[in-house]
């Protein structure tokens, strides 16, 4: 089995296959598609640097759409700023920071990296 | 998608605006979701919003779509019950309604749109949870301030419209704000477009804070108004300085607004905040005038003046009205700033007491009245549940047993005829546990039949039998009243039940001479039933018939269906025992009619599994199966398992006479069709209640 690495979280060593990338941008995209996300969408992205992070912008391009990323360590007056810019709709973030600056915003969906690994319930449509 | 789907949504009272996006994303997401959260702050357009997807919802959802509206509702308790009100689940067994809800939703793919669910988060959290866990194809659309925070929640945060810009001037916000302006008749208004724009920004593209500003564009120019309401977020009156931007830009717009009524109008806001739900002129004339500063003659005009001002919506045109939660809850603050409220809510209690009685006694007392004029009472009624729940919660909470008792007694008149009375047990046991010292003993003495009648429903026969002992005897000393009518039948219900057939006869005689006596032709129709069942007990048919054909008469003299269906059902049963399928077949037929007509849908699924059974008899299965599946359905819709059973019971027997033992639905033999039918219409003879 060979393995390709494409990633090492410097903070934790944990190691990100290519496949592991695949399947979990894979996943997280179809995650953005059922949650609206279109081709041209800007999509804010507020992670720690890391796999996370990887997936995310991974996904993002996947589904045709922009990818905004805000550094989490700014303060919450220039994310929220910053996040009025951006025109988003989604936002992908665990940060508190974030979550809290976008209160009074134009994002409509905060997705956790949970939502985006599909490990919420994931419900079957009415038949 | 080829019946239409069922639904209870209001049709929308101005053109929805903008939004074009969210509606379809939404759409799509209600369809994949289980539970999607509309949050926002008041005034965001969280519910006009939902409504607008809900209904563009419809073709998914076979048994309907539904909307629940939780403002109105106080106590966390009645959540289900409002659920099941609009669901149509009736109370089976009183304190039972969310496993009539679970029946009802097993299996059936529908939306259900909680609206306003802020302040019963915790409660609506619960439901929802347990709801979805146990009905695959139920889903939820919530709008609420705050999200559940349940598993598997979407929250779909609503933003304000859009604002113009260079390249946007037509934004959602503007087009809103224009559209509305005509409609109030302010045709200049296209010509401010840079004061509209600087309007639309400054309200932050709140809907409600556009719809109140436009609202009033025809006394005052867009400028005008930009400017008054930003000197307005200066000086709020009303506190909140730290919350959320959107939140004071609603407040302030909602104060300016409330601030250019005149006094009279202002007045009438405040006092029309003690409303549970949807009003019409008459009630707020006597709830709200004082024939002081508000007199009757001038209330109409004061409130189309608040609906111009897009303060009261005006509902489909019926001259009935209400208030959007967001301004109700702002005028109930006036009303509590200026110490109104305990005067307003006992006027509301009053008034709605009166109402409520004269419904009770327009349906219920005259002995000989056409159908019809006795319906509209009833339908009258109904129309006061909503405000008659709130009344209620004010009687206890202001210590008011006595009207407190009068109202729930006359609504329990009204719920009784529908079939559903179990909420009434709730509101008697919390009024008869406050102070009775000067509430008079026979209202006292109704009020503990009363209770007696819920709960022997409820197969509480011990407590019922103290209760409705005391009831009788008590009012025996007082005047004879319909009530001691009805107490009398549930007497002896209870005692016929609890196998004491001797004080069941003496109540019955007892019934029988005071009811004759007092041309209570109701009541004295209850007592004949009594001694059919008894008859019919005894297998003396022919008695039981002549006493069956007793009640018919005095049901049809009298006008009263419920009487008439009661007594049809019962000499089916009769006519069923002596063999003679072709009458008890015209007998159920005949009373189906008359079930349908009062929407008692607990009686008619019974009906409809009589007239299976007896179709079943005379070899007719297509008509057995057809009514057979006609109350299991009414009965699933209902939420009521004893009329699942009862149906299933009767397919087994169906399937039995069919000889196709694959497909009985029953473990075991068909339940002994004499010995349960006799068990239940002893039950049913006591006090035609179930």
């Amino acid at each position: 089995m060979d393995e390709r690495i494409v990633m090492v979280d410097s903070g934790t060593g944990l190691k990100l296959t290519e496949e592991q990338l695949d399947e979990r941008s894979a996943v997280a995209t179809v995650q953005l598609r059922r949650r609206g996300v279109r081709s041209g969408d800007t999509v804010l992205i507020c992670l720690r640097v890391g796999p996370d992070l990887l997936v995310s912008t991974n996904a993002v391009i996947a589904a045709g759409g922009v990818v905004w990323p805000l550094p989490p360590d700014l303060d919450t007056a220039t994310l929220r700023d910053r996040i009025h810019e951006s025109g988003a709709r989604v936002m992908i973030s665990d940060v508190r920071q974030a979550l809290d600056a976008a209160e009074e915003s134009r994002v409509r969906i905060v997705m956790s990296v949970a939502d985006l690994n599909g490990s919420c319930p994931s419900w079957a449509p009415p038949t | 998608m080829t019946v239409p789907a069922p639904h209870n949504l209001p049709v929308e009272p101005n053109r929805f605006i903008g939004r074009e996006r969210d509606v379809s994303e939404l759409g799509a997401l209600v369809r994949a979701e289980r539970v999607i959260t509309l949050s926002g702050v008041g005034g965001i357009g969280k519910t006009r919003l939902s409504l607008r997807v809900a209904a563009q919802a419809r073709p998914w959802f076979a048994d309907g779509v539904w909307l629940v509206e939780l403002a109105r509702v106080g106590d966390p308790a009645l959540v289900v019950n409002e659920v099941a009100g609009v669901l149509g689940v009736r109370d089976e067994l009183p304190g039972r309604l969310l496993d009539g809800l679970r029946l009802r939703l097993r299996d059936a793919s529908t939306l259900i749109l909680l609206d306003n669910c802020e302040h019963l988060v915790e409660r609506c959290a619960e439901l929802v949870a347990q709801l979805i866990a146990e009905c695959p194809r139920l889903r939820f659309l919530l709008t609420s301030r705050e999200p559940l925070r349940i598993q598997g929640e979407l929250v779909w945060r609503v933003p304000p419209l859009e604002l113009p810009d260079e390249r946007h001037p037509d934004a959602e916000s503007v087009l809103l704000f224009v559209e509305r302006a005509l409609a109030a008749g302010a045709r200049a208004v296209t010509e401010h477009m840079p004061d509209v724009v600087r309007l639309c920004r400054a309200l932050d593209g709140l809907p409600l804070a556009l719809e109140l500003a436009a609202a009033r564009t025809g006394l005052l120019s867009p400028g005008r108004i930009a400017d008054r309401i930003g000197d307005r977020f200066a000086l709020l009156t009303t506190g909140h300085r730290t919350a959320p931007a959107r939140q004071r830009t609603l407040l302030a717009t909602v104060e300016w607004s409330h601030d250019l009524l005149t006094p009279k109008e202002r007045v009438l806001l405040r006092r029309l905040s003690v409303f549970a739900g949807v009003f019409d002129l008459g009630l707020a004339e006597r709830v709200c005038a004082d024939g002081g500063i508000l007199r009757r003659a001038e209330l109409l005009d004061l409130l189309a003046g608040l609906v111009d001002k897009s303060l009261v919506l005006h509902q489909g045109g019926a001259g009935r009205y209400r208030l959007l939660e967001t301004i109700r809850q702002y005028a109930a603050d006036r009303l509590e700033e200026v110490g109104e409220v305990a005067r307003l809510r006992d006027r509301h209690l009053r008034v709605v007491c009166e109402e409520m009685e004269r419904c009770y006694e327009g349906g219920s007392l005259e002995p000989r009245m056409p159908w019809p004029a006795r319906l509209a009472h009833f339908i009258r009624g109904r129309t006061l549940l909503d405000d008659c729940r709130a009344a209620i919660d004010w009687a206890v909470a202001s210590r008011d047993a006595v009207t407190g008792l009068r109202l729930a007694r006359a609504a329990l008149a009204i719920l009784a005829v529908r079939g559903d009375l179990g909420e009434s047990v709730g509101w008697h046991e919390r009024l008869l546990a406050l102070d009775l010292a000067k509430v008079p003993d026979d209202v006292v003495a109704v009020a503990a039949a009363a209770l007696a009648y819920g709960l022997e429903l409820a197969d509480e026969l011990e407590r019922a039998e103290e209760l409705i002992v005391q009831g009788v005897e008590e009012q025996k000393r007082h005047p004879y009243t319909h009530w001691l009518g009805i107490s009398y039948g549930v007497a002896l219900t209870v005692f016929f039940r609890t196998g004491r057939t001797e004080r069941a006869l003496r109540y019955m005689e007892e019934l029988e001479a005071a009811a004759s006596a007092h041309d209570d032709p109701f009541n004295l129709a209850t007592a004949r039933i009594a001694r059919l069942n008894l008859a019919l007990f005894q297998g003396r048919l022919r008695q039981a018939r002549r006493h069956g054909e007793e009640a018919l008469a005095l049901g049809r003299q009298a006008g009263h269906h419920w009487t008439q269906a009661r007594a049809l059902t019962h000499l089916g049963a009769v006519a069923e025992a002596a063999g003679d399928l072709e009458t008890a077949l015209s007998c159920h037929a005949d009373a189906l009619p008359l079930l349908e007509g009062m929407d008692n849908r607990v009686e008619l699924a019974r009906c409809h599994a009589q007239l299976g059974r007896v179709a079943a008899g005379l070899g007719d299965r297509a008509a057995a199966r057809k009514h057979v599946a006609a109350g299991l359905e009414l009965s699933r819709k209902a939420g009521q398992r004893r009329g699942v059973m009862r149906a299933l019971s009767a397919l087994s027997a169906l399937a039995q006479a069919q000889g196709d033992l694959e497909g009985r639905c029953w473990p075991g033999p068909p339940p002994p069709r004499c010995a349960s039918r006799s068990g239940r219409s002893a039950r049913r003879g006591g006090c035609g209640s179930c």
